[in-house]
């Protein structure tokens, strides 16, 4: 029963990491910014909805709102601002991952000032799990966490297959300059971009502030996921990003049944450092010339 | 290069004019103002500004005293470099440490330069081997766990105990004594696992806890995280007694509504000690604050107090207002007043204190019990 | 104040060190690693159980920490040698969190969590280190080693083909350059060297603890290459000199609130490495040019 306990916990986690990584796998594999301040983004979306629903008591779907404005304008405006002039002059992959990570550090702390600097938690009862079986406890949020990705995940498939603005985003993940060659613009388009992917964070962190609470710095341990579900799943593939995210999930879970838990988080980035040595263009992603 | 070094030079000579009287002191702390420990400086400075306050209010010294902090970040380096700047700079007889990491890095420092540094916020055993100018105004972990198992046992009939502990020298400490003491008390360790200190996903070690069916759980880790513990643990079917050790005294864990109930020791606060001391930092810390101080409050601001008692008789004596001299003035002072009770220095820099036993509630922890000697 | 002044250079002059060598792979090879604070871990944790164990002679501790470092970094020579760009950063963050979980459970060598305390002085002909200024007199010697070791190695062929790899590695391979062996090498190099600032960080703080090799660190050390600039001699210097310096240097504003003190170090940390970024993403020293000249 342990282990089907560990299982179910897997899929849990797996689906919140899957979320999590959704949004930073969508900017990466379609803009190639490495934007690690997508942490920032998350840990921002998570303390607006704490401060909406918990201390201004809105209701919970306005409450979510409010965090989604916050995470998209924040996302666009990094893009806009930063991202932007540092491509105009050169599109080195470093200059702009230096940048976001200064960024990421000055939200953090920005946060920290206003927020306080303590663990804090969304209040749910749907985080208190029933006993299903002898042995077996599920959360309602398991169940929301699974449906969440699920929604997510399909409306960024259909969004990426069936519009021509998905037509668009795919394209300028496999050749901007085509891009240009039918008329749109890849500033523009990475602007949409930002503004999905950062609207992304916004499920999976008000699930992590109802399960596991929020503190100003969870932006690094959330990157950590991110990156790594993002290669392991393959970059520009979201449905790779899904899948890694639950296989990441259900290893860390897993794991458990055998080793010790000090080692559980290892167990992770040696999974992606596996990947990267075998199968470098991960799970679904396009073959990567070395 | 060069630039900078004459800048660094002239701001420290900017300082230096600034400070008005021989007789005024400054003391340091060297706290984590950023970070993600950073909850813990905030709080362990209300206690050391609050009883700076008083000490000048009574004109407990001749001078003006003041405190100037330094950024540890909970890390080694910074706070190596925050301690060589306190002594090399400011000039400080006396610092206020926190962290073990950090405690022990600076120890070296300290101990060469003969500056005094107090610690009231770490529990660690290896906190006592730090040398003679180390001092800890908070009893160490091994005390707290001697304390609260035959309470579990005795008291509430809980004999079966799990613990979920971060692998650290606390941590290591907590399983040893929980084996002893859990021995002699007719007790057993029903299982222990340890967590690494980043984690932050617990429903596996939840699903292990449960496994191990124990009347009560023993929770040893701190700040975030262990207040992600208790919620995940009660979220996950744990619906046993949560038991746990001083680090539970912060406000984001007492406010924690999966928390109530959950019992930990610290050091024992009189709270109807109708002394003044007690009286006065009860008071004015309610009024600036808005709340009860806890137990990091008080240890920090015992341990400037401290500072003052022990500068205050040195001042009297005629005697300059060194580490050594402060050293020596602890060493021949049998008790001091803390807030909330009277304590003795051990002559390793530890204090020995009556332990009290804690229950959070709705409105932040009350004292349930003392420990039995 | 100046047992302050030679406490910053000592560490500045390690955090220097540390950068020249991530340079040399990172500006010279385009191997971008996030890894680079496990060697430093590494050397400074060999070089500890040496001086605590079996001899406190500098030369032993540091030639173990050269030793074990530069074997461990084949570890990382691996990947670097089948992937480059964002899935190089990838495998060596890996590699960072991987080995911070080591550090933190092999108790036995690292002392786990709680670290190596008492760490002896290291002796030079039977004299021990002990003073602040001897310390930076070691400090200085081994980035001057650092330096002179980089530096000759770069003006060299050697330096030539790491270059030409970095720039286009097929063409590298095309005029018959054994590029497995080079980029192996300049990984060993590397990790090797990093060993060397391990060792003498030990010996300085006499305490080690894996809060000083985790990911934050490798960070930093990237970020002190990057905005001093990279496949430049002095970038790294300045970078580090800079990144060190500026929080330093900041606790000297009297209009912060003590308790908003680091926060605001911080985020002024943080700002700078993005403006920099934006408007001069050469670094420092290279200026609005990236990429590296000879």
């Amino acid at each position: 029963m342990l282990f089907v306990q560990l299982f179910v916990n897997g899929i849990q986690t797996g689906a919140l990491y899957a979320l999590i990584a959704a949004g930073f796998s969508l900017i990466f594999g379609t803009t190639r910014v490495f934007h690690v301040a997508h942490g920032a983004t998350f840990t921002l979306a998570g303390f607006v909805f704490y401060e909406l629903y918990t201390a201004l008591a809105w209701a919970w779907p306005l409450a979510a709102l409010g965090a989604g404005v916050a995470a998209a304008v924040f996302g666009m405006l990094v893009d806009r601002y930063v991202y932007s002039v540092i491509q105009r002059h050169e599109a080195a992959f470093f200059t702009v991952f230096v940048a976001s990570f200064g960024l990421a550090i000055v939200v953090q702390n920005l946060i920290t000032i206003g927020f306080g600097r303590g663990l804090v938690t969304v209040p749910t009862p749907l985080s208190k799990s029933l006993e299903l079986l002898p042995g077996l406890y599920v959360a309602p949020m398991a169940a929301v966490a699974v449906l969440c990705a699920a929604v997510a995940f399909g409306l960024l498939h259909w969004l990426l297959t069936h519009t021509n603005l998905g037509l668009a985003l795919r394209a300028l993940g496999e050749n901007p300059d085509l891009v240009r060659v039918y008329g749109l613009t890849p500033r523009r388009l990475s602007q949409y971009v930002f503004l999905i992917g950062s609207l992304l964070a916004v499920p999976a962190a008000i699930l992590t502030a109802a399960t596991s609470g929020l503190n100003p710095s969870m932006g690094h341990h959330i990157m950590l996921i991110s990156i790594a579900a993002t290669i392991v799943g393959g970059v520009g593939s979201l449905r790779g990003a899904a899948v890694a995210g639950l296989l990441l999930g259900m290893a860390e879970n897993l794991s458990l049944a055998w080793i010790d838990p000090q080692w559980s988080e290892a167990v992770t980035f040696v999974v992606l450092f596996l990947f990267i040595l075998f199968r470098p263009g991960g799970v679904f992603g396009r073959a990567v010339a070395s | 290069m060069k630039k900078l070094l004459a800048g660094l030079a002239l701001c420290q000579g900017l300082t230096l004019t600034s400070l008005a009287t021989a007789a005024d002191l400054t003391i340091g702390g060297l706290l984590p103002m950023s970070g993600s420990n950073a909850e813990y400086g905030q709080i362990f400075s209300s206690g050391a500004n609050l009883a700076v306050e008083h000490i000048n209010a009574s004109k407990m010294l001749s001078g003006k005293l003041s405190i100037v902090y330094e950024d540890s970040q909970a890390l080694p380096m910074q706070g190596v470099i925050g301690m060589n700047k306190l002594v090399n700079v400011a000039k400080v007889p006396f610092v206020l440490s926190a962290f073990t990491g950090v405690s022990k890095a600076i120890a070296p420092i300290g101990t060469r330069s003969k500056t005094v540094m107090v610690n009231g916020g770490g529990v660690g055993p290896d906190l006592a081997e730090l040398g003679e100018y180390f001092w800890n105004t908070i009893p160490l972990v091994d005390f707290e766990v001697r304390a609260m198992v035959p309470y579990l046992v005795k008291q509430r009939g809980l004999k079966r105990i799990a613990l979920v502990y971060v692998d650290d020298p606390l941590g290591q400490s907590v399983v040893k004594e929980l084996k002893t003491e859990l021995g002699k008390a007719g007790g057993e360790l029903a299982g222990s696992f340890s967590v690494p200190a980043t984690a932050q996903q617990f429903s596996g070690i939840a699903a292990r806890v449960r496994d191990v069916k124990p009347d009560a759980v023993y929770i040893a880790s701190y700040g975030s995280q262990q207040g992600q513990i208790v919620k995940q643990l009660r979220d996950n079917g744990v619906s046993q007694q949560i038991a746990s050790y001083s680090a539970f005294a912060i406000p984001s864990t007492l406010a924690l509504p999966e928390a109530r109930g959950a019992m930990f020791t610290s050091q024992k606060v009189d709270w109807n000690k109708s002394d003044d001391i007690t009286r006065r930092m009860l008071d004015d810390y309610k009024k600036q604050y808005g709340k009860e101080p806890n137990m990091y409050v008080l240890n920090y601001y015992n341990a400037v107090r401290t500072f003052g008692v022990l500068a205050a008789a040195l001042e009297k004596a005629g005697k300059p207002v060194t580490g050594e001299n402060l050293l020596a003035q602890r060493k021949a002072t049998k008790t001091f007043d803390f807030v909330g009770a009277t304590v003795s220095f051990a002559d390793n820099g530890t204090i020995q204190a009556p332990i009290q036993i804690n229950e959070i509630g709705d409105k932040g922890a009350k004292p349930i019990a003392d420990a039995a000697h | 104040m100046l047992a302050y002044l030679q406490n910053i250079a000592v560490l500045f002059c390690v955090n220097a060190m540390l950068a020249v060598t991530l340079n040399f792979i990172m500006g010279y090879a385009g191997i971008f690693s996030l890894a680079h604070a496990i060697f430093f871990g590494v050397g400074a944790y060999v070089a500890a159980n040496i001086a605590m164990h079996f001899s406190d002679s500098l030369l032993l501790c540091v030639a173990g920490a050269v030793l074990v470092s530069g074997a461990l970094s084949m570890v990382l020579a691996l990947p670097a040698l089948r992937v480059r760009g964002e899935y190089f950063v990838a495998a060596s963050l890996g590699l960072q969190v991987i080995g911070v979980t080591v550090f933190s459970e092999w108790k036995g060598v690292t002392g786990g969590l709680g670290g190596l305390v008492g760490i002896p002085p290291p002796t030079v002909f039977g004299h021990a280190l002990a003073t602040p200024g001897e310390f930076l007199a070691l400090a200085v010697a081994g980035l001057a080693a650092v330096l002179l070791i980089t530096t000759a190695l770069l003006r060299g062929s050697f330096g030539r083909s790491l270059m030409a790899i970095r720039d286009s590695e097929s063409a590298a391979q095309a005029a018959g350059k054994w590029v497995a062996a080079i980029k192996t090498l300049s990984v060993a190099v590397s990790a090797g060297l990093a060993g060397v600032a391990g060792a003498i960080y030990a010996f300085y703080m006499s305490f080690v603890n894996v809060e000083g090799f985790m990911l934050e660190t490798s960070i930093l050390l990237m970020a002190m290459v990057i905005i001093g600039g990279t496949g430049t001699v002095f970038g790294p210097i300045i970078g580090a000199a800079l990144l060190m310096l500026l929080p330093a240097a900041l606790t000297y504003l009297p209009f912060l609130p003590p308790s908003e003190l680091g926060t605001v170090q911080q985020i002024v940390y943080g700002a700078i490495m993005v403006l920099l970024m934006m408007y001069r993403p050469g670094g420092l020293v290279g200026g609005r040019r990236k990429g590296g000249k000879a």
